[in-house]
C-alpha cells in the first residue's frame, strides 16, 4: 500500500529523524522524502512510503502525533486519507490582555491557527479578535471544546462557525 | 359533515388569531366537510361557555375592546373548571407558557388529556419541560397531542416529517429559531448599530418584549431545541441537559469583523449538538435570513438537505401550524 504523507516540522537538528522513526517502528518502507525549507518556521516534508495495511497507518499517525509532529495531508493509494478543514471563530472580550500568544500556542497544541484578525475600539474596551485555524478533520470537536475551555477561564465570548 | 367541538383555552393573540382564522374560513372548512364548533373559550378571569356553539365573530369584537366578560355566555369559571365541567373533542392550549414550570399549559394538557379530550398546543414551555409525561398520558389514553406551532411558528417541520419524511432519518437539524434574535443581529448588520440600538428599535415596532431577556439569553430557542430533539431525533433530552449561550456579548465590531470575512452572526438552535449559541454563517449560506424569519436546515439520509424559511411568530403565521394539527388530529374524532 503506497502512501505519500505530508508534515511540518520544526526547522532544529533531529526533527526528520524523530519523523522518520514511527514509520520503520511500525513495518514501513521509506521509498522518498522531499524536503522544502521557506520562509515559514516549519519545514515542509513529503514522505512516500510503503505499508503492509491501515493498521500500520494508523499506529504511524498516532505516534507522529504523540511526538507534536504536524500532519497535513495522507494519500493512500492515490485517495486523500485524510483532510485539514479550516476553522473561523470569533473571541470577545479582553482577549489581548488575557495573553493572546497563551491563547493561540494552546490552540497550536492541537491544530494552527493560519490567520489573526484584531478588532480593538480603545484599549480599555472590548476587543473582537476573528482567527482561522487549521485543524485535522477528526479534531475540530476537541478544538472547539478547548477554546471553549479557553473562554471560559479567561473570560472571553466564543463565536464558531458552523460545524456539521 | 363531520362536527367537531373545540375548547379554546387563552384568548390572547394566538387564541383570538386562531379563532379568527377559524371564522374567516370557515365556509371553506364546510366545503371540505368539516365543521367545527367552539363550546368554551378560557381566558384568565373566566371563561365563555355555550353547547349550542359560540359566535366567534361576537367573541372577537368584544376581545378587541378588552371586553370579553360583557359577552352574554361570560361566567367566573377558571380554565380547569371548565375542562373538567365542559366536553369537547379537542383543546386548544394556546396560552404563553411560563419557562420555569411549563404553566398554565402544563396543567391544561393533564386535564384535558385525563378527561378524555385530544390536544392541539402552540405552547411551547409544556412541551419541552414535560415532554414524556404528556406523551405518555396521551399515549394511554390513545388521544393525540399535537404541538406543530411550538417550534418554528408557519414552519412546518414535525408535520412535515411525519408525513412527507416518513422514509427519513433525519440526521441533524439546526438553525435560526427565534425571530427577535435574527431582527436585531441583522439591524445590527445593516445599520452598523449596537445590540442596545438594535434591540431599542425591535421594542418600538413590538418585535421584543420590554425585558427581551427571554430572547436573547437564548432561552426560547432552547426549548424548541429540546421539542426538536425529542420529536425529530428521537431522543430523551431535557431543558437541562442543553448548553445556551445568548447574544447580548455581541459587539458591533464583531458584526463589522464577520462581515469583512465573509460572514454574519447568528444565534443558531443546533439540534443535534443540543446547544445554543452565536454562529458565524457564511454570508451566500441558505440560513443567512434577515429580519424576524426564522430558518432551519434539516439534513436526512435520503432527501439530503432541506431549508424552510418562514415567520416564526405572528398571530396568522402560528394560527396556520394550529390548523395543520387540527385538520389531522380531526381524523381521529
Amino acid at each position: 500500500m503506497k502512501v505519500e504523507m505530508e508534515m511540518g516540522l520544526k526547522d532544529v537538528p533531529g526533527s526528520l529523524l524523530r519523523s522518520l522513526e514511527p514509520i520503520s517502528k511500525h513495518g514501513g518502507n521509506i521509498i522518498s522524502v522531499l524536503h522544502h525549507r521557506s520562509e515559514a518556521d516549519d519545514v515542509k516534508v513529503k514522505l512516500v512510503f510503503q505499508i503492509k495495511d491501515l493498521k500500520s497507518l494508523q499506529l504511524i499517525e498516532k505516534s507522529l502525533k504523540q511526538g507534536a509532529i504536524k500532519i497535513s495531508d495522507i494519500i493512500v493509494e492515490g485517495r486523500r486519507y485524510y483532510e485539514k478543514k479550516t476553522i473561523s471563530f470569533i473571541l470577545i472580550g479582553h482577549v489581548i490582555d488575557s495573553d493572546i500568544r497563551d491563547t493561540i500556542d494552546r490552540i497550536n497544541n492541537i491544530g494552527c491557527v493560519s490567520d489573526v484578525d484584531v478588532v480593538m475600539p480603545d484599549p480599555s474596551a472590548k476587543s473582537s479578535v476573528l482567527m482561522k485555524a487549521d485543524i485535522d478533520n477528526g479534531d475540530i470537536d476537541n478544538v472547539v471544546d478547548l477554546i471553549k475551555d479557553i473562554c471560559e477561564e479567561k473570560k472571553l465570548a466564543f463565536i464558531c462557525c458552523l460545524l456539521k | 359533515m363531520k362536527k367537531i367541538s373545540l375548547i379554546i383555552v387563552g384568548f390572547g393573540v394566538i387564541g383570538a388569531g386562531f379563532a379568527r382564522i377559524l371564522h374567516e374560513k370557515k365556509d371553506y372548512l364546510r366545503d371540505l366537510g368539516l365543521e367545527y364548533k367552539v363550546v368554551a373559550v378560557c381566558e384568565k378571569e373566566g371563561s365563555i361557555i355555550s353547547d349550542e356553539g359560540i359566535d366567534l365573530g361576537d367573541v372577537l369584537r368584544l376581545a378587541d375592546g378588552k371586553k370579553l366578560a360583557q359577552h352574554s355566555g361570560w361566567t367566573k369559571k377558571k380554565s380547569m373548571q371548565v375542562l373538567d365541567e365542559v366536553k369537547a373533542d379537542i383543546v386548544l392550549e394556546l396560552t404563553p407558557g411560563d419557562v420555569k414550570r411549563g404553566e398554565p399549559g402544563y396543567g391544561h394538557i393533564k386535564k384535558a388529556l385525563s378527561g378524555g379530550m385530544h390536544v392541539v398546543t402552540s405552547n411551547k414551555s409544556p412541551i419541552a419541560l414535560h415532554y414524556g409525561e404528556l406523551k405518555r398520558l396521551a399515549e394511554e389514553n390513545n388521544l393525540k397531542l399535537r404541538y406543530e406551532a411550538a417550534v418554528g411558528g408557519a414552519i412546518p417541520l414535525l408535520n412535515l416529517r411525519d408525513k412527507c419524511l416518513k422514509i427519513n432519518e433525519i440526521k441533524s437539524v439546526y438553525g435560526i429559531l427565534n425571530g427577535t434574535t435574527n431582527y436585531v443581529l441583522s439591524k445590527m448588520v445593516e445599520e452598523g448599530i449596537s445590540l442596545e440600538n438594535a434591540l431599542d428599535e425591535a421594542r418600538e415596532l413590538g418585535i421584543a418584549e420590554s425585558d427581551p431577556s427571554y430572547d436573547i439569553d437564548g432561552l426560547d430557542t432552547a426549548l424548541k431545541v429540546v421539542i426538536l430533539a425529542n420529536n425529530l431525533l428521537g431522543r430523551d433530552v431535557s431543558f437541562e441537559d442543553i448548553r445556551v449561550q445568548g447574544i447580548r456579548d455581541i459587539t458591533s465590531e464583531a458584526v463589522q469583523l464577520a462581515i469583512k470575512h465573509g460572514y454574519v452572526i447568528k444565534l443558531i438552535g443546533d439540534v443535534g449538538r443540543g446547544e445554543v449559541s452565536p454562529r458565524l454563517i457564511p454570508v451566500e449560506h441558505p440560513l443567512n435570513v434577515s429580519g424576524s424569519l426564522n430558518a432551519v436546515l434539516l439534513d436526512s439520509d435520503v432527501a439530503g438537505e432541506l431549508t424552510l424559511i418562514g415567520y416564526g411568530a405572528g398571530a396568522r403565521q402560528t394560527a396556520s401550524s394550529i390548523f395543520s394539527d387540527l385538520t389531522e388530529v380531526t381524523q381521529f374524532v
